[in-house]
């Protein structure tokens, strides 16, 4: 090689504007202005942005509007909009299923976009950690998607609870919904032939009434009650009688009667809301990871529908012999052991029955292990993509 | 100045901080193909870089380990004085790159993409996006978005993109391309005028008039090794001798150069003889074919040296190291 030797810069080579900063860029840290900008860039997106809102607000939103109105225009062919069945329909079969996807849908955007729109490089060439450039995105995309869930789930919540039926059916009895146990002795008191003929008698089947007497209940039978070692009494009860005895029907009656609620109880929807977002969190956690590790939307998109909804359903259902540990691994079965027991299973298809009875239908993991499995996952996905992050040629 | 001999482990711990990069055995393979091959490079401060070779020379993929873009597999680098990997952020604090094509996230503005930039760098980045925008004459079309620019405009966001870092030296690679005539004049201009402020500017470029009329000294890369670096001057200077000849009797004189021990090889041309004389060759070398004319009874009207060229000596040099062996 033959080179000629260069003569370095004069002594009166200017020493630029402002020093090397030291704002630690070498930090793994991601600072807030590196969020915020990545969340600008994400939400600059219109079509992903449009998808988002359209599945979790806009599809829960027609459904129950288009109930609605039509309870309003027919309200004695259609039932009301909301109520307990239709929370628990939507929240485990539709805003579970869709939020991962979209969640993922974002995350896998987030993982890829800057590989994919050239940015990357020049990210690189700031000198900022490839690691905190990873991480800004968690936050950032966290701060997107888990709100609009969580409109789309408070939209769920209202119309369920502020449109939900004014009467229950409880033991073939049409009765006011939601009523205390004050309400709902009030109910029994007015309406003591209705409560002794038709509701749970006291004590369970082979256990003796507490009450003594007989009533003739509408449609001509007669229902009699005996204390044990008392005389059988010949004459009908007094009205007091019969309101003392509602009173004891009604005690015994309101444990199962809060069971059948219309409309979702407060607990059950503050739980089932952090089910969903931390459903949601996860699908925007590993789709970040995905597309980071793959460096391309599209597969990572289809890798990660493929996960919720053939793998997810097959892997939770059903036991696969010798594979039953690899099952336990799955982040979706995981998440259907710590799911609020009052809902549907969300890949078992039909209803909840007992948490007991649901429990069954799924491949078993304690809860303990449940909760493993879903902190492993972040943790993985999240180190995976970072890894990737910092050894990809840019 | 000269460069003080040292050893390689040396320079590792201690680089030199006059220069703004300095790379000593740079390796960087692709499988079996090596694309950086043992490459010494060192670039003063405060002046215009040309790096030039033909495609494929590796000239993108140095830039690319010099930014750490991508891994080297052996040697040493340092930009600005801190050695790279070890202090990559330091250094790569005050640099400002464009490598290959500039793209940007399409769906935003100018604007925001200097925005996500500039939130990568320190808090007074945010300050000079609009100086930058304006410096490059983007700042009409800053909220537009970048899908809609011309490849002309794109690389003028990439040079802002680099000016927001307010860098003390700046790799271009290819910086002319997709730039009309305006516009590369504009960006010839604003490279002088960078470098006028005292900052760095590498300027990787295949348009080589634009290198000569922009570049204080150049290097030149054929198959992975730098096989010269200088100044424009130093190196033309040992370039081929090229003479135009109008005299009395051409074929004579033809006859009496092509006798001498000159080595010149000569043809004829449309302006009379146009002789090359070999690589090296001094200017006293040009007084003797007068001496040899005359002598041998022709008459000389005119002997003219053209100048040359970089692209010429370009020429002469990848096409002699570039001849199939």
């Amino acid at each position: 090689m033959t080179t000629t030797p260069i003569t370095a810069a004069s002594p009166g080579a200017v020493s630029l504007g402002a020093p090397t900063p030291t704002d630690r860029r070498g930090s793994w840290v991601p600072t807030l202005s590196l969020i915020t900008t990545r969340m600008m860039e994400l939400r600059k997106r219109r079509g992903l942005m449009i998808a988002l809102v359209l599945v979790n607000i806009g599809i829960p939103a027609i459904f129950l509007i288009v109930r609605l109105i039509m309870h309003a225009a027919a309200p004695k062919s259609y039932g009301r909009a909301g109520g307990y069945d239709i929370f628990t329909g939507l929240v485990a079969h539709l805003m579970y299923v869709f939020g991962f996807i979209v969640a993922a849908v974002v995350g896998c955007s987030a993982g890829s976009t800057d590989l994919t729109d050239g940015m990357f490089r020049h990210l690189v060439v700031t000198g900022r950690s490839r690691v905190a450039l990873y991480l800004a995105r968690i936050p950032a995309g966290l701060a997107i998607v888990l709100p609009i869930v969580l409109v789309g789930f408070i939209f769920v919540c209202a119309v369920c609870t502020f449109a939900a039926p004014t009467k229950d059916n409880f033991d073939g009895v049409t009765l006011p919904a939601g009523l205390s146990l004050t309400g709902f002795e009030a109910w029994a008191v007015s309406h003591p032939t209705t409560t002794i003929c038709d509701l749970n008698p006291p004590g369970g089947p082979g256990q003796p009434p507490p009450v003594n007497f007989s009533v003739n209940c509408p449609g001509g039978y007669q229902i009699g009650f005996q204390k044990q070692g008392a005389p059988t009494q010949q004459t009908p009860p007094t009205p007091a009688q019969l309101r003392a005895g509602a009173l004891v029907f009604a005690k015994f009656n309101y444990t199962a009667y809060q069971q059948t609620f219309l409309k979702p109880p407060a607990g059950l929807m503050i739980g089932a809301g952090l089910w969903i977002l931390l459903e949601a969190t996860i699908g925007f956690i590993v789709g970040l990871g995905l597309g980071s590790l793959i460096g391309q939307r599209t597969i990572a998109v289809v890798l990660m529908i493929v996960l919720e909804v053939i793998l997810t359903p097959l892997f939770v259902a059903n036991r696969i012999p010798h594979l039953i540990n690899l099952q336990r691994g799955v982040v979706g079965l995981a998440m259907a052991h710590i799911e609020p027991p009052a809902l549907p299973l969300a890949f078992g298809g039909g209803m909840n029955n007992g948490g007991g009875s649901r429990l069954m239908q799924i491949v078993p993991e304690s809860t303990d292990t449940a909760i493993v499995v879903i902190a492993a996952w972040l943790i993985v996905w999240t180190v995976l993509g970072c890894w990737r992050m910092a050894t990809r040629d840019a | 100045m000269s460069v003080a001999v040292s050893t390689s482990e040396d320079r590792k711990r201690h680089p030199d901080p006059q220069w703004a990069v300095e790379t000593h055995g740079l390796v960087k393979r692709f499988d079996n193909n090596v694309a950086v091959n043992g490459v010494e490079l060192l670039v003063p401060r405060g002046c215009a870089f040309g790096y030039l070779g033909p495609n494929g020379a590796g000239k993108t993929t140095l830039i690319r380990v010099l930014l750490g873009l991508t891994r080297a597999d052996a040697g040493t680098m340092s930009l600005l004085g801190y050695p790279v990997p070890e202090q990559r952020s330091l250094a790569l604090a005050r640099v400002g790159a464009i490598v290959d094509e500039p793209r940007f996230h399409g769906h935003l503005t100018g604007r925001q993409n200097l925005q996500i930039l500039a939130a990568a760098r320190e808090r007074e980045a945010r300050d000079r996006i609009g100086p930058s925008l304006e410096r490059v004459g983007l700042q009409h079309r800053a909220n537009d978005k970048v899908s809609k620019y011309s490849m002309g405009m794109r690389q003028r966001l990439g040079v802002a993109a680099c000016l927001i870092g307010d860098p003390q030296l700046l790799i271009l690679d290819e910086p002319m391309n997709g730039l009309d005539p305006a516009g590369m004049r504009e960006m010839r201009d604003m490279i002088l005028s960078l470098v006028a402020e005292g900052r760095t500017v590498v300027l990787s470029s295949h348009l080589l008039d634009e290198v000569q009329r922009t570049c204080d000294a150049v290097a030149i890369v054929d198959r992975g090794n730098v096989i010269r670096q200088g100044t424009i001057t130093e190196l033309l200077a040992g370039a081929s001798v090229e003479l135009q000849i109008d005299c009395s009797d051409p074929e004579h004189a033809r006859g009496i150069l092509e006798a001498t021990k000159l080595g010149a090889s000569i043809k004829s041309g449309a302006n009379g003889l146009e002789a090359t004389l070999p690589l090296g060759t001094g200017r006293e070398a040009i007084a003797e074919v007068n001496r040899q004319l005359v002598d041998g009874g022709i008459s000389v009207y005119r002997l003219q040296e053209v100048q040359a060229s970089l692209e010429t000596w370009f020429l002469q040099v990848t096409s002699r190291l570039g001849a199939p062996e």
